[in-house]
């Protein structure tokens, strides 16, 4: 269209807010990941129609719940160019020290929130060291890790806690069912929901966004980047800790050794729900379906009666694929952004 | 022997080119200039195979090419330096000069020969920096001149420079003009986007001129064309009247006070007051510690004795502060401090105010933001909507953007370092405007550029920097380019 051609080139972008509102553009990038969530789903449920019971569904879902948690947290760090390698270890801590708490006595609902304290506390000591010892987070939370879950197996004593007073409310609601569906997926659904919110709309996503995108300017428009950084760090093990209230709610007891690997799964997640570890970007529902992909995967597989010591070979082409994809598709829609 | 002819660009709904070409002969620099966002970055990307065409066609020899990317080019002899830096801050200036590799010797890369073959270069562009040093501590002037070397190791037939002047001070610039027009002289087709016109009539034979993505006038004599009648092709109407000086106006109660500061290695000693009102210029040569004076006051760097002491008695201790004390700085370096390539442009423009000051509060309204965003492209004259990725914007576009995004916080005191680095002839007289303006309106200015005649044109005085010290001031009624060029380099002539 030639006769736009004269200076209003621009102002005929400008002039039209319209043009393409950043919902719109939000549920576009997560609306492949969502795609091939479903087309998974559907896909191993014609070949396995019980795969599409609502008990199966949830059944996968629940058991995402505590590793998606942690996703949906860590979208915070890596999309300010930090990661959180500690959250394995800090659920199991939490974990063990909430049912540590509940067999001495403590009462259950006094011992969640100080779960969940224990775990921002430690999310932002590890903000803290990151940012006064000027080292990279990776090196610090590697450490934590080993901190947190070392910490866990000594004070129990490298066994299960268990012995605990089922019949406790907090047992039976959130360990429960709630209108037929786990306590737990609800309060998964909403507290994704929360964190979106906070990742887009406000101040402290922004500025999360903004030092992943370019650090040395966000510093130079005065931005508080270490407060910043160690509230993101803070976040991502408070939600270790949320998963950490709902896995001892569920299986009422307290073990060390749980959550191996999280932390990496979650990365994963995050990184096939479109947050990239070059930080600026990031999707929390994306993270979560991420790892539901990778639940779905890992549960088809059984389906199929593929030898359970296949699972973890299968995760790690599906990551592959699922990210190779990714970037082949951004490419293809917007050749001159991905190239050089 | 290189032709570009009926090249056509779309992005999206806009033309970034509609029937443009040019044609560069063996021997000649060719100018190629229009103003910010007519299309000659994206005229020159597709040249080298950075960007692909909807129409048109590149031949090279005679022969049709479509490079499917610069390496290709490259190999075909087009080197480009292209607006936006590409060094590899992590990496050292040597490894920087030799992206591909470099010269091998038994297989392996071997420093000792591309030290051997990158020093004439250097020291040909003045560039005089440890090669070993890394990129990251170099200044915009020496990355700039880094990747015009890395261009010219390449042995190019043909050399493509897209502003390579904008962060350039004068000597350097004059430096690059001659060792211009001695690889033209040797046979070399040389394409060279400027918006400084004076530079373009002292060392281009031809120009083609470029009008919102057509070409308005091809390879004509640099003789028969002059500054005005270039900028009115630009335009496509009169230039605009030069702007008058302005009256300096009353001294607001704010300003910036330095009292007795020294930076080891950068700094002595250094006192100066800038009051609200007044637009003062800060000159040296590099290193001379002008632009130490700007990292104090925006407290990036701590003097080691001494006070800065911004409008309201705060004293800057880190950015964050300095900009919470209301210190505003524009910066020449729009891809490193300045701007969020890759978010849209109200993200960048609402920036400071919404996330550096937070006074939008915790939950701000995008709608808002958008708003405040529309207004100032309307103001700034930027091409570019609100939601569109400030990579997209044009180099000048961007730069408007930086100013945009401090305009939009309100500060009291401006600290402009560069602040129109590759703006257009027209839109640099309107963001002097603003400036000027700001000043009127009792805003502190402080400015340091490496184009002096924007010192010239904008300041109420300068002060000139040597060593460390302030060697000189100088005043409105004698300020002129000479001036300033005889001050900072007053006394190194004679040591030599
Ligand atoms: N990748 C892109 N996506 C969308 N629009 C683009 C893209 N690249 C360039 N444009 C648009 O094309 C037009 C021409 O841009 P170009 O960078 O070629 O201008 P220019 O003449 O080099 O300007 P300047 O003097 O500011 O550097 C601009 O309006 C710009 O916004
Ligand atoms: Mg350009």
């Amino acid at each position: 269209m030639p006769a736009a051609l004269t200076d209003s080139a621009g102002d005929q972008r400008t002039g039209d807010p319209a043009g393409r509102p950043l919902y719109r553009r939000l549920v576009r990038d997560e609306f492949g990941v969502i795609a091939v969530l479903v087309v998974i789903v559907v896909g191993v449920g014609l070949f396995h129609p019980d795969f599409l019971r609502t008990g199966n569904l949830l059944s996968i879902t629940h058991n995402t719940v505590y590793v998606g948690l942690m996703a949906g947290g860590i979208v915070f760090p890596l999309a300010m160019r930090e990661v959180d390698l500690s959250v394995g270890g800090m659920y199991a801590l939490c974990m063990v020290v909430g049912a540590v708490l509940i067999r001495d006595g403590l009462g259950t609902w006094i011992t969640l929130p100080a779960m969940l304290a224990l775990a921002a506390l430690l999310g932002a000591l590890n903000g803290v060291v990151t940012t006064y010892m000027r080292l990279p987070s990776f090196i610090v939370t590697l450490a934590t890790a080993m901190l947190f879950r070392g910490a866990g197996l000594a004070l129990a004593d490298g066994k299960q806690i268990t012995d605990l007073p089922q019949n406790d409310s907090f047992f039976t609601f959130l360990g429960g069912n709630s209108g037929g569906v786990p306590t737990a997926v609800w309060f998964f659904v909403v507290l994704i929901a929360a964190l979106t919110v906070m990742f887009t709309r406000t101040r402290f996503g922004a500025r999360v966004r903004a030092i992943g995108s370019n650090p040395e300017a966000a510093e130079f428009s005065g931005l508080p980047v270490a407060r910043t950084r160690i509230a993101a760090l803070s976040l991502s093990g408070l939600m270790a800790g949320a998963a950490a209230v709902f896995s001892l709610a569920f299986f009422m007891a307290g073990d060390p050794t749980v959550g191996q690997g999280y932390e990496l799964t979650a990365i994963a997640g995050a990184i096939i729900g479109g947050t990239p570890l070059a930080g600026g970007r990031g999707s929390v529902v994306g993270a979560a379906v991420g790892c539901l992909i990778l639940s779905v995967v890992a549960s088809a597989l059984a389906f199929f009666q593929v030898p359970i010591n296949w699972t973890t070979f299968a995760t790690g082409g599906v990551i592959l694929v699922a990210v190779g994809a990714d970037t082949l598709l951004r490419r293809f829609r917007n050749p001159r952004s991905a190239g050089a | 022997m290189l032709t570009a002819a009926g090249l056509v660009k779309h992005y999206g709904g806009v033309a970034a080119l509609d029937a443009a070409g040019i044609t560069v002969e063996r021997g000649e620099v060719h100018a190629l200039v229009g103003e910010n966002g007519a299309g000659k970055s994206t005229l020159v990307k597709i040249i080298s195979g950075a960007v692909r065409p909807d129409e048109g066609t590149v031949e090279l020899d005679g022969r049709t090419v479509a490079f499917a990317n610069t390496r290709r080019a490259a190999e075909q002899g087009i080197a480009i330096v292209s607006q936006e830096l590409m060094t590899f801050g992590d990496l050292t200036v040597l490894e920087n000069l030799y992206p591909l590799g470099g010269p091998r010797r038994f297989g392996l890369v071997s420093a000792r020969e591309m030290r051997r073959r990158a020093e004439p270069v250097l020291a040909d562009l003045g560039l005089n920096v440890d090669p070993s040093a890394r990129v990251e501590t170099l200044s915009l002037a020496d990355r700039q001149l880094l990747e015009i070397s890395r261009a010219l190791l390449q042995n190019p037939r043909v050399l493509i420079l897209d502003e390579p002047t904008s962060a350039l001070p004068r000597a350097a610039a004059d430096r690059l003009a001659k060792t211009t027009r001695r690889l033209a002289d040797r046979g070399l087709a040389v394409l060279y986007i400027s918006h400084f016109l004076e530079e373009v009539m002292r060392i281009a034979q031809r120009v083609t001129i470029l009008r919102d993505g057509r070409t308005v006038l091809v390879g004509e004599e640099i003789s028969q064309v002059s500054v005005d009648s270039m900028v009115s092709a630009m335009l496509g109407g009169t230039a605009p009247p030069a702007a008058a000086r302005r009256e300096r106006a009353v001294r607001g109660a704010a300003s910036v006070a330095l009292t007795g500061i020294s930076v080891p290695g950068r700094l002595r000693d250094v006192s100066l007051t800038a009051a609200g009102g007044e637009v003062v210029g800060l000159a040296g040569l590099q290193g001379a510690g002008h632009l130490a004076v700007l990292d104090a006051v925006c407290g990036r760097t701590r003097p080691a004795t001494g006070s800065v002491r911004l409008p309201g008695g705060a004293v800057p201790r880190s950015a964050r502060q300095a900009v919470a004390a209301g210190v505003a700085y524009v910066s020449g370096d729009r891809k490193g401090r300045g701007l969020m390539l890759d978010q849209p442009l109200w993200e960048n423009v609402t920036a400071v105010r919404r996330l550096g000051l937070g006074r939008d509060g915790p939950l701000p309204s995008r709608r808002h933001m958008v708003d405040r965003t529309a207004d100032l492209i309307r103001r700034l004259r930027i091409r570019g909507g609100p939601y569109d990725l400030t990579t997209q914007l044009s180099g000048g576009n961007q730069q408007k953007a930086v100013l945009a995004k401090w305009l939009d916080a309100d500060p009291s005191v401006f600290v402009l370092d560069d602040p129109t680095r590759g703006v257009d002839i027209g839109a640099r007289a309107e963001m002097h405007e603003i400036v000027r303006d700001l000043a009127n309106g009792g805003k502190v200015v402080l400015i340091a550029s490496t184009d002096l005649t924007e010192l010239v044109d904008l300041c109420d005085r300068v002060l000139v920097f040597q060593r460390g010290r302030i060697t000189e001031e100088i005043d409105g009624p004698e300020l002129s380019e000479q001036a300033l060029s005889r001050a900072m380099n007053a006394g190194f002539a004679a040591s030599l």
